[in-house]
C-alpha cells in the first residue's frame, strides 16, 4: 500500500515537473555530479594518466630506439660482410693474377735457362770431342812412332842372327813383353 | 509487494543549503576510491619510475590496462599524440562509469538507507541511475570535444564545420550554379549539425541512464519475485549480466566520446586546399 502511495506521489511530482521532473533532472544535483566528475578527472589526469602514460611513451620510444639501433647494427654488419666479401674476392683475383704472372715469368726463365744450359752443354761436348780427337791423333802418332821404333829394333835383331820359326816366335814374344 | 527504485535520485541529506542525493553519495565513494587508487599509483610512480625499475603490483597491473586502452584509442585516432591528448578524458569516463556501474552490485547499495516516516530512502544508489550524473558526463564530453576542437584547429575553421559561410562565398565567387546550390544545401546541413550536437548529449546520457536504471529495476524485480533462499541465488546470473552491461556501457560511452573528440580535431579540407590538391593531381597525371 505504501509503495502505491509512493508511486502516486512520484507521478504527481512528475506531472508537475514535466519530462525533466519525471526523469529527476535537478540543476543542483547536476552541478554536484559535474563537480564530482571533474574532481575525479583532475585526480586521474594529474596523478594517474599523465605520469604513467609519459613513462609508457618513454619506454616505448626507448624500445623503438633500441630496435632501430639493433636494425642499423645488423644492416651495417651485412654491409661490412658484403664489403669484406668483395674485398676478399678482389684480393683473391689479384693474387691469382700475380701467381699466373709469376708462373709465366718462371716458365720463361726456365726455358731461357734450359736453352742456355743446352748450348753450354753442346759447347762442352764439342770441346771435349775435339780434345779427345786431338788426344787420339796424338796417341796414334806416338803409337806409330813406337811401332816404327820396335819394327826398326826387330829388324835390326833379325838381321843380326839367323832366324828360324822358333826364334821368330821368341823374338816376337820378347818384343811384345818389352812393349808392355 | 515490489519496491521499484524511482526514476529520480532521492535526497539523503543537505550540506548547508546544497542537497545531496543518494547517487551523489555513490559518486563521492567512487571519488574516494579513485583518490586512494591515485595515491597508490603515485606512490608506485615515485618508487619505480625514479630509479627506472620494473613496476610491480598495482602500478604494473594498471600499466597493462593502460597499454590496452592506448592501443584501442590508437585504432580510432590513428595518431599517438592525439591518443595521449584524449586519454585522460576518455580514460576517466571509462573507469568512472565502470566503477560506478559495478558499485551498484555491492551489497548494501539500495538496501542500506534511512527511514523518513513511512518512506525508505536508500543511502547508496548507482551513480548512473541518475540522469543528472549521465547528463553531466555527456555535457562534459560534448562541450569538451568542441573546446578541444577549437583549440586544435582554430575557431574559424571549427565554426565553418557548422556555419559554412566560407563555402557559400567560394561558390558565389565561382559563379557556378551547381556549386552555389550545393553550398546552400551544405549551409543548412551545417545548421542541422548544431542540433545534432544537442542530440549527442541527450543520446549519450539517456543510453547510459536507461541501461543502468533498467538493470537496477531488473535485479529488484527478480529478487522480489522469488522468496526464500531463491532470492539469494536466482539474481546471480542477472548480476553477472549487469557486470557485463556495466562494462559495455562504459566502453560505449567512452568510445563515442573518443569519436567525437577525434572528429572535432580532424582538419576539414577547405575549398582552396581541395582545389590545389586537384590541380596537383592533374599535373601529376
Amino acid at each position: 500500500m505504501i509503495e502505491f502511495i509512493h508511486i502516486a506521489h512520484a507521478a504527481e511530482e512528475a506531472a508537475s515537473g514535466g519530462v525533466a521532473g519525471t526523469l529527476g533532472l535537478n540543476l543542483q544535483y547536476f552541478i554536484g555530479q559535474l563537480i564530482t566528475f571533474s574532481i575525479v578527472l583532475l585526480i586521474l589526469w594529474k596523478f594517474v594518466f599523465t605520469p604513467v602514460a609519459k613513462k609508457l611513451t618513454e619506454r616505448t620510444e626507448k624500445i623503438e630506439k633500441a630496435m632501430s639501433d639493433a636494425n642499423s647494427i645488423t644492416r651495417e654488419k651485412a654491409e661490412f660482410e658484403a664489403w669484406k666479401n668483395q674485398q676478399m674476392s678482389s684480393a683473391r683475383q689479384s693474387a691469382a693474377a700475380i701467381v699466373a704472372q709469376a708462373q709465366t715469368d718462371a716458365n720463361k726463365v726456365k726455358d731461357q735457362t734450359l736453352i742456355i744450359t743446352k748450348n753450354d752443354q753442346e759447347k762442352l761436348i764439342a770441346q771435349a770431342r775435339s780434345q779427345m780427337e786431338t788426344e787420339k791423333s796424338k796417341m796414334m802418332q806416338e803409337a806409330k812412332s813406337e811401332i816404327a821404333d820396335v819394327v826398326t829394333m826387330a829388324t835390326e835383331k833379325i838381321l843380326k842372327q839367323k832366324m828360324d820359326s822358333h826364334k821368330d816366335q821368341e823374338l816376337v814374344k820378347e818384343m811384345l813383353s818389352s812393349i808392355k | 509487494m515490489i519496491s521499484l527504485p524511482p526514476l529520480a535520485a532521492e535526497q539523503v541529506f543537505k550540506i548547508g543549503s546544497f542537497p545531496i542525493s543518494n547517487t551523489m553519495v555513490n559518486s563521492f565513494v567512487a571519488l574516494l576510491l579513485f583518490a586512494i587508487f591515485a595515491f597508490f599509483i603515485n606512490k608506485g610512480v615515485k618508487k619505480y619510475y625514479a630509479d627506472n625499475k620494473a613496476p610491480k603490483g598495482v602500478l604494473n597491473f594498471f600499466e597493462s590496462i593502460l597499454e590496452f586502452l592506448l592501443s584501442n584509442i590508437d585504432n580510432v585516432t590513428k595518431d599517438r599524440k592525439k591518443t595521449l591528448k584524449f586519454l585522460p578524458i576518455v580514460g576517466t569516463l571509462f573507469f568512472f562509469i565502470l566503477i560506478s556501474n559495478w558499485m551498484g552490485l555491492i551489497p548494501g547499495t539500495g538496501s542500506l538507507g534511512l527511514h523518513k516516516g513511512a518512506e525508505f530512502i536508500p543511502l547508496f544508489r548507482p551513480a548512473n541511475t541518475d540522469l543528472n550524473m549521465t547528463l553531466a558526463m555527456a555535457v562534459f564530453a560534448v562541450i569538451g570535444s568542441h573546446i578541444i576542437g577549437i583549440l586544435t584547429i582554430g575557431f574559424f575553421k571549427y565554426a565553418n564545420k557548422f556555419i559554412k559561410l566560407g563555402d557559400i562565398y567560394h561558390a558565389v565567387k565561382s559563379l557556378n550554379p551547381i556549386k552555389i546550390l550545393t553550398a546552400v544545401i551544405e549551409f543548412f546541413v551545417g545548421l542541422i549539425e548544431i542540433f545534432s550536437e544537442a542530440a549527442k548529449m541527450v543520446s549519450l546520457s539517456l543510453r547510459l541512464f536507461g541501461n543502468i536504471f533498467a538493470g537496477e529495476v531488473l535485479l529488484t524485480v527478480i529478487a522480489s519475485l522469488i522468496g526464500g533462499f531463491g532470492a539469494y541465488g536466482i539474481p546471480l546470473p542477472f548480476m553477472g549480466l549487469e557486470l557485463l552491461v556495466g562494462f559495455i556501457q562504459a566502453v560505449v560511452f567512452s568510445m563515442l566520446t573518443l569519436v567525437y573528440l577525434t572528429m572535432a580535431t580532424a582538419e576539414i579540407h577547405g575549398h582552396d586546399e581541395g582545389h590545389h590538391n586537384a590541380e596537383e593531381k592533374a599535373s601529376v597525371a
